[in-house]
């Protein structure tokens, strides 16, 4: 259209608009033999942009108050027009977060994409993740019913296990001896402004050091092209004749999240009480624990293991040491082989560890 | 078709797709915030004759606005919309003068709500009501 071209040209004078259209989206070169689970971590960003702005539709109605939480929940699903949409996307988008999250993580794990020089853009991920899982664990506080009010008691506690400062650091999280009003207020402003303020700088260091240090090709499929020309800014890595990101990876992009969005809507529409047991349906009482309170299902393999040992603190401990190994996996694994059938004792650990983990899970969801 | 209709053809087609699934987000977005009818203070509002003293006000909520029944010296009762017709602020009854006050720009009303003094540019609203058994109905 005329008007557009009018409007960059003006832009152009004053930002130099295309030379950063260049740089950034059609001059943005990827290997021609990226893969689908390079989608994920755009759909991830999507899913966040999903529960921010749906989270904010929420605040208008949520009251963050003890004694009238859970009737503004209730509001928000019978009376508010859409109410109930909104609120199930939320709800069933955190979920998904967490999913796709770790495939994202299996795919990284899988391709070697950690390896050097890329030890900066796992630990980024590493932190995203346990923000991630933060952030689920202060918003399942927020429609206080029993099953948000006795999973946060039982998360919290398993925080005291750490020894002298054990304690002090349980009350300082529920802001009192026990999970109460204290305890929302300072959940709510966690969930709603600081972790997802600090997620999204995450996220633009995590793309940024993508960018600058430049996306680590598949170790199998096609073989990259070979032209060898380079430009003259910084690229670690460039890939030279390989294929635009603008438009071509962002199309391919906007297709993985279509195919998202049709599994999300599935959910959503036809069975969004799935990640709900009966207990989320309940206002809190905080003198009645129910019989069988259990963490959302990306808890439960933490929750097993506290339960398998006698001493929690081995629990925590034993867990502790696991994401330390796992943060500090580009140092540990220095080898320079990506593809995963050459790396026969990561193949064995990983695969060891992921049915351990899945195995945790199950037995934790029937124990 | 030449290439070139194929292609205007399903560009077209894609447009109308997102075009609906605009619609499709926009709409339940737009009922979702939305101010809501409030069922409580909808058509008419209620209540026994003697909180109304001789000489006093009450004020009570009606159809989203202020509304205020007066009962004057000589014992009728006036309803009327206690808006003020210059700005929007609520007028506040003086006992003493036995009118109205608006407190932001210092409008004057009498008790049957005819402008005074001041900015308002209309007297106060008259509202209907009725009296039964000893109980006041406006609305």
């Amino acid at each position: 259209m005329v008007l557009f071209k009018k409007i960059a040209d003006w832009l152009e004078v004053r930002l130099g608009l295309r030379d950063l259209v260049d740089r950034e989206l059609t001059g943005y070169l990827l290997p021609r033999n990226i893969n689908a689970w390079y989608s994920l971590g755009s759909i991830l960003l999507f899913i966040f942009a999903l529960q921010v702005v749906t989270g904010i539709l929420l605040l208008i109605y949520y009251v963050p108050d003890a004694d009238r939480a859970f009737r503004s929940v209730t509001t928000i699903m019978n009376e508010v027009p859409f109410g109930w949409l909104i609120r199930m996307c939320h709800a069933v988008g955190s979920n998904m977060m967490v999913l796709i999250l770790l495939f994202h993580m299996l795919s990284v794990l899988f391709m070697g994409s950690y390896k050097s020089p890329r030890e900066m853009n796992w630990l980024s991920g590493f932190i995203l993740l346990n923000l991630v899982m933060a952030v689920s664990l202060t918003g399942y506080l927020l429609p206080w019913s029993q099953l948000s009010f006795w999973a946060t008691t039982v998360a919290t506690n398993s925080v005291g296990t750490i020894p002298v400062v054990g304690g002090r650091l349980v009350e300082f999280l529920r802001g009192g001896t026990l999970v109460g009003p204290a305890t929302l207020g300072r959940f709510f402003a966690l969930h709603v402004a600081v972790i997802p303020l600090t997620i999204a700088a995450l996220v633009g260091l995590h793309l940024f050091l993508l960018e600058r240090i430049g996306v680590s090709t598949p170790p199998f499929g096609m073989d990259d092209t070979r032209n060898a020309w380079r430009g003259e800014r910084f690229e670690y890595e460039g890939h030279p004749g390989g294929i635009p990101f603008f438009p071509n990876y962002l199309l391919q992009d906007l297709t993985s999240i279509a195919i998202y969005l049709a599994f999300f809507f599935l959910v959503v529409f036809f069975d969004p009480y799935l990640f709900f047991p009966k207990d989320a349906f309940l206002p809190a009482n905080p003198f009645q624990t129910p019989a069988h309170i259990k963490p959302e299902w990306y808890f439960l393999a933490n929750y097993q293991t506290l339960k398998i040992f006698p001493s929690e603190f081995v629990g925590l401990a034993v867990q502790g040491m696991a994401m330390t190994f796992l943060a500090l996996l580009p140092f540990v694994d220095r080898g320079k082989e990506k593809h995963p059938l050459k790396r026969p004792l990561f193949l064995a650990c990983s695969v060891g560890g992921i049915l351990l983990w899945l195995g945790l899970t199950i037995w934790g969801h029937y124990s | 078709m030449e290439q070139v209709g194929r292609r205007k053809f399903l560009m077209t087609s894609l447009g109308g797709v997102l075009a609906v699934a605009a619609g499709a987000v926009l709409y339940p977005l737009y009922r979702y915030l939305a101010p809501r009818r409030n069922i409580d203070s909808l058509g008419k509002v209620s209540f026994p004759e003697t909180e109304v003293p001789a000489g006093g006000a009450k004020f009570f909520d009606i159809g989203g606005a202020t509304g205020v029944v007066v009962r004057k010296a000589n014992g009728d009762l006036v309803a009327l919309s206690a808006v003020c017709t210059h700005l929007g602020c609520i007028v506040q009854w003086q006992k003493e003068r036995q009118d109205f006050l608006c407190p932001c720009h210092a409008g004057r009303y009498t008790a049957d709500g005819a402008v005074v003094s001041g900015p308002p540019p209309k007297p106060l609203g008259k509202l209907p009501f009725s009296v039964a058994n000893g109980t006041i109905t406006v609305g």
